[in-house]
């Protein structure tokens, strides 16, 4: 504890003489350099206090309402909004004016962007969305699309509708595509959906079909052209998919193997099945080498085929010359 | 390692001339980029007496210093003389209060607290506390006693104060620059720090600087100053009295002072004349030789006796191995090694800087300047307990605001 010292009050000392600033006991060099003292506490002050005026208007500007921006970035009435697609895109600008649904006369400061990019992403034919304020009248919005690999049709409403389904399962009522393109994509039962923006979402895992069906595309188009549907209620269960070609024909696809090597199957045993008399036989792919054959109507009968010991090169000299278009050996 | 650079100043207004130098100073080392120097105007004895002329000058000064250093600076040290400078001594002494005897931090601050406790009458302030070696149990302890094992511990200080207004003008006169002084030294103290080592000041040394208005004096024992004074005499003075005693105007008598003048009588032949101007014209007179020795050196003999005298006790040849060191520009006056010799009956001799010092520095006269800027550097980098300002954050910036 510090002892108590004596009741003598601090002597003063020299650093407490006030250092006053008085102009008119200045020389003239004394006043200049003041001056410029100040000028330049002045200039530094105002900058501070500019920079901090700018921080705190964009802040507002960014993060409060459009009500919050300048009077005069309210003042330019904005042009309708540019629209910039990926090389595949099928939206168009008067998609996007109806997506956006902007008020008449709004001004480019006005625009909520979050909200108007949360606008456009609830349709899940859109991908990816940026917006951006091209000052001082202009919005541009950049999208990406999904691709439709396949159809399906849902129960929407109380009515029948047909959704597009993209590769990561997103399931869309689809704008501005080829009818008769879509026509082409086989259809996909056997999956439930959830609601998702404007569309929906198969809870399933898509994935082995988005393979299945892209290997078809690319390696046995013939084939695939033939595909009707596609369902999936095995996939969960036994890994398999099963597809309903044009001709009735089921085919088990396994969805843990190589879909070449089953796709080569199916072209080899198609073309071998194709003159028996039976209807709308089922082909299993999901067994490796055996492929059983199950032949309707009577499912007591049935055939069971090996595929050829020499490999994948032996099962395409037994197709036709026009199927040269699938692949060799060497890219399978 | 790289230290920041910082630009001091150092201003001393003297009775004849203003001194200003600019130091840049980076970690330890000190360079004097800067000097400029004008004659003295409205100073008189070290006390500014017209505020107007004092400060054209000083200003003239400092605007040479920047101009010659190509820098602007923002801070001075400031250095102090005149008669109205006193100092007092003042001890205390406590008892250690740890049980083991060992001295801890609290006991050193309680016992330099009351040591420096002690009212001055009213309208003074205190310039400097100046601090003695502390003793524990009798022993001198040259440094710090804390962790050291005694009972009773003691310190006194020499406090040196002078009048506010006095103070206060001299301030003033910076401020009117738009510069803050950071320090104020006094003069005895810069020049004496300048012209002595530490080895003198440990053995016991006394500084002497004789300026044209002032004499001012500081005596050194134990590595630290001990006693301070300041004579309101000065080499002025010796031309005043070559004045009244040849019956010469002051511009004749400081010629004769500076051509002939001497601290010792040494001319026997009364009849040796000298010529005031030596051209033979009209107006030109001659004066004894003799008899201007005889003036000078009646004046230097007494005012050295006069600093003796207030040294008092404190002096004595035993405890002042190092001798007299003899700076400021009277101190060039031939033959005054030899007075001081006599009267303080140690040696004595011509102060010099340290080999460092530039040529152009080294005169006697700007000894005082210069101690200024390494007196005040050493000063800040020791204070151990900084002087807290009165305010927080919110005063700093008001500081800045108002000194800008």
């Amino acid at each position: 504890m510090k002892p108590q010292l004596p009741e003598i009050p601090a002597s003063r000392t020299w650093r407490d003489i006030a250092q006053p600033v008085r102009p008119g006991a200045m020389s003239r060099g004394g006043r200049w350099r003041l001056a410029l003292a100040l000028t330049r506490t002045a200039a530094v002050g105002a900058l501070l206090g500019a920079v901090g005026w700018g921080v705190w208007t964009v802040t507002s500007a960014v993060s409060s309402e459009p009500r919050a921006v300048p009077a005069a970035a309210k003042a330019v009435a904005m042009r309708p909004p540019e629209l910039r697609t990926d090389r595949d895109g099928v939206l168009d600008a008067e998609w996007l004016g109806r997506t956006l649904a902007l008020p008449k006369g709004v001004t480019l400061m006005e625009l909520n962007l979050d909200r108007l990019r949360a606008r456009l992403l609830a349709d899940l034919q859109v991908r990816t969305a940026t917006l951006t304020r091209q000052f001082p009248d202009r919005l541009q919005v950049k999208i990406t699309e999904r691709s439709p690999m396949a159809r399906l049709r849902a129960e929407v409403g109380g009515e029948q509708r047909d959704l597009l389904v993209a590769r990561d399962g997103a399931a869309y009522f689809g704008t501005g595509y080829d009818a008769a393109g879509l026509a082409t994509l086989p259809w996909i039962d056997g999956v439930a959906l959830a609601r998702e923006g404007l569309g929906f979402r198969i809870t399933a895992d898509v994935e082995p079909l988005a393979r299945l069906l892209a290997d078809a595309q690319f390696a046995a188009p013939h084939l695939y052209r033939e595909w009707h549907s596609v369902s999936l209620s095995r996939l969960a269960a036994d890994r398999a998919m099963e597809v309903t070609m044009k001709s009735g024909v089921v085919v088990a696809f396994s969805a843990q193997g190589g879909y070449f090597l089953q796709l080569a199957y199916l072209d080899y045993f198609a073309s071998r099945i194709a003159d028996l008399p039976f209807p709308s036989p089922r082909i299993d792919l999901t067994l490796g080498r055996d492929v059983p054959i199950a032949i309707q109507p009577a499912p007591s009968v049935g055939v069971r085929l090996r595929a050829p010991q020499t490999g994948t090169a032996l099962l395409y000299s037994v197709l036709s010359p026009s199927h040269s278009s699938l692949p060799s050996k060497r890219e399978l | 390692m790289s230290y920041k650079t910082t630009l001091i100043g150092a201003v001393e207004i003297g009775t004849s001339k203003i001194t200003a130098l600019i130091g840049e100073h980076a970690g330890r080392e000190l360079a004097i980029i800067g000097r400029g120097e004008c004659r003295s105007r409205g100073v008189i004895k070290g006390a500014v007496v017209d505020f107007k002329a004092a400060s054209e000058a000083t200003h003239a000064a400092l605007e040479q210093a920047e101009r010659e250093a190509g820098e602007k600076i923002d801070v001075v040290f400031l250095a102090q003389t005149g008669g109205h400078l006193e100092g007092f001594y003042n001890e205390a002494a406590v008892t250690v209060k740890a049980a083991d005897n060992m001295i801890e931090p609290g006991d050193v601050r309680t016992v330099s607290d009351l040591a420096k406790l002690r009212d001055l009458p009213f309208g003074r302030t205190v310039v400097h506390n100046i601090r003695r070696p502390f003793r524990v149990d009798g022993r001198v302890i040259p440094g710090s006693p804390v962790n050291l094992v005694g009972q009773r511990l003691e310190v006194g200080y020499w406090t040196v104060h002078g009048q506010e207004q006095r103070l206060a003008d001299n301030m003033n006169v910076i401020r009117g620059f738009n510069l803050e002084v950071r320090e104020l030294v006094l003069s005895s103290l810069a020049a004496g720090h300048m012209v002595t080592t530490a080895e003198d000041r440990q053995h016991g040394v006394l500084a002497i600087d004789i300026g044209a208005g002032t004499t001012d004096f500081a005596l050194y024992r134990h590595g630290c100053a001990h006693t301070t004074g300041v004579l309101p005499v000065g080499g002025s003075h010796l031309t005043n009295d070559l004045s009244i005693g040849l019956r010469l105007t002051e511009p004749q008598a400081e010629k004769l002072k500076l051509r002939y003048g001497r601290a010792t009588v040494q001319t026997k032949d009364k009849t040796q004349k000298v010529w005031l101007d030596g051209t033979f014209a009209i107006g030109d007179r001659q004066f004894s030789q003799q008899a201007i020795e005889q003036i000078v050196s009646a004046r230097i003999w007494e005012t050295l006796e006069v600093v003796r005298q207030k040294l008092g006790a404190a002096f004595s040849p035993e405890t002042c191995a190092a001798g007299v060191v003899l700076t400021g520009g009277t101190a060039k006056l031939p033959g005054l090694t030899e007075v001081a010799a006599q009267v303080f009956g140690v040696p004595a001799h011509l102060g010099e800087p340290p080999v460092h010092v530039a040529e152009n520095l080294r005169d006697p006269g700007c000894s005082t300047a210069l101690g200024l800027l390494y007196y005040g550097i050493t000063a800040q980098a020791d204070r151990a307990f900084p002087t807290r300002r009165d305010g927080g954050f919110l005063s700093g910036l008001k500081r800045l605001f108002t000194h800008a």
